[in-house]
């Protein structure tokens, strides 16, 4: 494969996979509500700020994002920690079923499944059924991230640390957890990005107080051509690209 | 140790239980009773809703989910492959190229399905661009159909596999190839028969990656397929919404995660664990 | 809830209200709110049958919705419904004289008819020969540009008009015709879409859709001249939008309160120049010449009310449609 021939190929790929975001973003900008330009204006984002319903419900999707993320990534880590000292098929199975199930089938069976249990709780569904069901399909990504930075870590040192007198838990706070860092780092960051975008399950299983940005989103879709969608897909590309872009900068130097 | 495992473990396992197990439980009791009369379930336990699954109609619908989720998988195969390649042998801007590849997947996928709409509708911006150089008299019918879902899927999957397949290429021994190269063989060569099969594994996590929540997939074939277009997601999805039969649904679920289960043990091998 | 939210919620009560989209003015909820100091959190549904499978658990934390008059009777059989006291809704008097003892809700008990409308084909006016007939939505001519509501009542109503049966039929001999007519159908057709359609009737990307009455006004106002609207020959549906209190609201007074409000004169003008509704609401007297909302009595003798089915019925129609969007 020559070198050349590869890199205009890669630009090929590039261009698709960016270019359809760029031409949102271009014509978020446009002052008519079709696809013909007729005019610079900003009046898209001013009907978005605006908008109290879509800023509540990118609330909504932030909290529940960052909720679950801290607890997914905690849960997954100790399990990741645990699968690594001894391997546990329950678990591990149960995780890979979590992986490969569709989203669909996950939403649905979590709506029977809490349906079935606010008949005897006094509960409903809302932020704690959304946050508990996003916490549930990250675990799994957590624990792949971890487990597989865990693989090439020694275990002599864990077992020289205690072999020094530390007990198991202080080898693993002091020693194991610095090194997995970076992994966890990783997993959080693949933890919220599933979070935030979520919107199959979050859609079943949400509550009248729990519309999220993607719901927001689809409603928005659902109904044809909206510019508004466009300024908030270039919004939030944006966003997330400074984010992105800000987090390399750190880990490069 | 084991008391600082079982502790360890217990959250997860506690999490496993509540959101994978119980729910999955309620799905196959669901899937054997009937239907209220108005949604939710009644006693009678009945096979029926396996059984309808014999209809040639329901069968259409699996196979059609089948071929397009391995259409995508393919295309996203084929696509992937020289990038990947590209980017494992970039030397100091791996990094970079790879935050590319990972930036869109970290914008919303719908809002990705969503750009696709933009651009594909009769009056969207490809037949409007179309029409005004005169290419095209009429807009070409370019949304609602196979065609669109398809690339939509390849165009929200991409990314999933070009991540395993870089992995894998970049882990690979570049002295391989050269000895190849060496010995004489031409480059199409070396990558058939060096560089492809070592990749095997990559290749393997990617399709596997991608086809997997294809066959399920719900949002894309919604948006994109104009609810003509009718996946296995759609059908479940259905069926717990203005159908009002969720044993049918819970069914059509099960018969999903069957054949999507069915495909992963297929494709394992020894020794790849990911978790 | 985000915590500037909630700092709110506690400060004042508050409504949740789910209602179709496009059915209330811009201002109509907020004017609510400052006149009754009730904070109103407004949620949107496209159909039915999206609202009621949120709201059959009976504990889905809405307060108020607006079914339609063919759900009133399932809903009221499934005890999702709280009485209304007519006694807090003294605006019931402005409601026009046929809609003061409808069929499905005589007494008025469970429901306040808010808006109604007709099924119908909307069509860009270029079209020549102009569709007529529900069998003109079945022309191949215009393949790849025809869509129908996303609802298996309405589809199916309309194969059953054509073929000359009752759009509430429940006969598995004429449901079966029809069905075979739709699959039929899905050869030439682009999408099954509710509302939706509006923007793409605008747009330009669809030919000829079976739509509401009033997505199709929405539609003529926003693309003047373009478009048009067909009361079919065979007969076609009709509809009332209603209000309901659901009966797991904790929130019954400020429910009454809202519905009172929306039956006044004022809010129901506001709302159908606003959205291009038809409004129950015999004092409002706006829009009372637009012949797409208020059809003349000949064309409305043509017009079936839609009605709720049987157990048996519902299931089968239930079926039938899944068969049909599955082919």
């Amino acid at each position: 494969m020559r070198r050349g021939g590869l890199a205009v190929y890669a630009v090929g790929v590039y261009a698709f996979l960016h270019v359809p975001l760029l031409i949102l973003a271009v014509f978020s900008f446009n002052a008519s509500k079709f696809t013909v330009w007729q005019g610079f204006s900003l009046h898209w984002y001013a009907a978005l700020a605006q908008d109290r319903d879509l800023i509540e419900a990118a609330g909504n999707s932030l909290i529940i994002a960052i909720v679950a993320t801290a607890l997914a990534t905690v849960c997954g880590t100790l399990a990741a920690y645990a699968l690594w000292k001894r391997a546990s098929g329950w678990i591990s199975g149960g995780l890979y079923l979590s992986l490969v199930t569709p989203e669909i089938v996950t939403g649905v069976s979590l709506l029977a499944f809490f349906q079935w249990a606010f008949r005897f709780l006094n509960l409903r569904l809302g932020m704690h059924t959304v946050i508990l069901a996003h916490v549930g399909f990250s675990l799994a990504y957590v624990v792949v991230v971890v487990l597989a930075r865990l693989r090439s870590f020694d275990r002599g040192l864990e077992e020289a640390a205690m072999d020094l007198g530390a007990t198991e838990f202080t080898a693993f706070r002091t020693v194991t957890v610095p090194y997995l860092a970076p992994a966890i780092a990783a997993a959080a960051m693949l933890a919220f990005t599933v979070s935030i975008d979520d919107y199959v399950i979050t859609s079943l299983v949400a509550g009248v107080d729990s519309q999220t940005l993607p719901m927001a989103i689809y409603a928005l879709a659902r109904r044809g051509v909206s510019p508004m969608l466009n300024a908030v897909s270039t919004v939030i590309v944006a966003g997330l690209g400074a984010l992105v872009l800000v987090s390399e900068r750190l880990r490069a130097r | 140790m084991n008391r600082l495992r079982r502790f360890f473990l217990a959250p997860a396992a506690a999490l496993l239980a509540v959101t994978l197990a119980a729910p999955l439980a309620i799905v196959c009791a669901y899937s054997l009773m009937t239907r209220g009369a108005y949604g939710g379930v009644e006693r009678p336990f009945t096979f029926e809703n396996y059984t309808r699954f014999w209809d040639p109609l329901y069968g259409a619908i699996v196979w059609r989910s089948c071929w397009i989720a391995a259409a995508a998988t393919v295309l996203c195969l084929v696509l992937a492959f020289p990038l990947a390649l590209f980017i494992a042998r970039s030397g100091a801007r791996k990094n970079l190229y790879l935050s590319l590849v990972i930036l869109p997947f970290w914008t919303s996928f719908l809002i990705r399905t969503y750009a696709w709409m933009f651009l594909l509708r009769d009056t969207g911006l490809i037949n409007t661009l179309l029409q005004e150089l005169g290419a095209i008299h009429d807009p070409l019918p370019l949304l609602y159909n196979n065609g669109a879902v398809i690339l939509g899927l390849v165009y929200g999957f991409l990314p999933f596999m070009v991540l395993p397949l870089y992995a894998t290429l970049e882990r690979m021994d570049p002295s391989l190839a050269e000895a190849s190269a060496d010995l004489g063989a031409r480059p199409f060569q070396t990558l058939w028969r060096v560089t492809l099969p070592l990749c095997a594994p990559g290749l393997r996590a990617g399709s596997i990656l991608v086809f997997v929540p294809c066959l399920g997939t719900y949002l894309t074939s919604d948006l994109l397929g104009g609810s003509k277009t009718i996946l296995i997601g759609n059908l479940v999805q259905n069926q717990f919404t203005s159908a009002r039969d969720w044993p049918f649904g819970a069914a059509a679920s099960l018969v999903l995660m069957a054949v999507a289960m069915g495909l992963l043990l297929a494709a394992r091998r020894q020794g790849e664990q990911m978790l | 809830m985000g915590a500037a939210g909630a700092a709110a919620c506690s400060r004042r009560p508050r409504l949740n209200v789910y209602n179709w989209s496009d059915y209330v003015a811009p201002d109509t909820v907020a004017n609510f709110e400052n006149e009754t100091g009730i904070g109103v959190r407004y949620g949107t549904y496209e159909s039915n049958q999206e609202m009621l499978a949120k709201v059959m658990s009976g504990n889905s934390g809405w307060d108020v919705v607006f079914p339609s008059n063919d759900f009133i009777g399932p809903m009221r059989q499934m005890g999702l419904l709280a009485p209304l006291r007519a006694g807090l809704l003294p605006n019931l008097d402005n409601l026009d004289a046929d809609f003061r003892h409808p069929p499905w809700d005589p007494e008025l008990q469970w429901s306040a008819p808010y808006m109604w409308g007709v099924t119908g084909i909307a069509y860009q006016s270029r079209l020549d020969p102009a569709p007529r007939r529900w069998h003109d939505l079945w022309d191949p001519r215009l393949a790849g540009k025809i869509t129908m509501l996303d609802d298996a009542g309405d589809v199916l109503g309309a194969a059953l008009k054509m073929l000359g049966y009752s759009i509430n039929s429940g006969d598995p001999a004429e449901l079966e015709r029809a069905k075979r007519e739709l699959i039929a159908q899905k050869r030439w057709l682009r999408a099954y879409v509710n509302a939706e359609v509006r923007d793409q009737l605008v747009a330009g990307d669809v030919a000829a859709a079976q739509a509401w009455a009033v997505t199709a006004a929405q539609a003529m106002q926003a693309a003047p001249g373009r478009l048009a609207f067909a009361f079919p020959e065979e007969g076609f549906a009709r509809f009332a939008d209603t209000i309901a209190i659901l009966r797991e609201s904790r929130r019954q007074e400020a429910a009454h309160r809202f519905i009172d409000y929306m039956l006044r004169q004022d809010v129901a003008e506001q709302v159908v120049l606003a959205e291009q509704t038809a409004t129950a609401n015999g004092a409002s007297r706006a829009l009372r010449d637009n012949r797409v909302l208020y059809p003349p009595a000949e064309i409305l003798a043509r017009a079936e009310w839609e009605e709720p089915h049987s157990v048996e019925a519902q299931r089968l129609r239930d079926r039938v449609w899944t068969e049909i969007k599955s082919a």
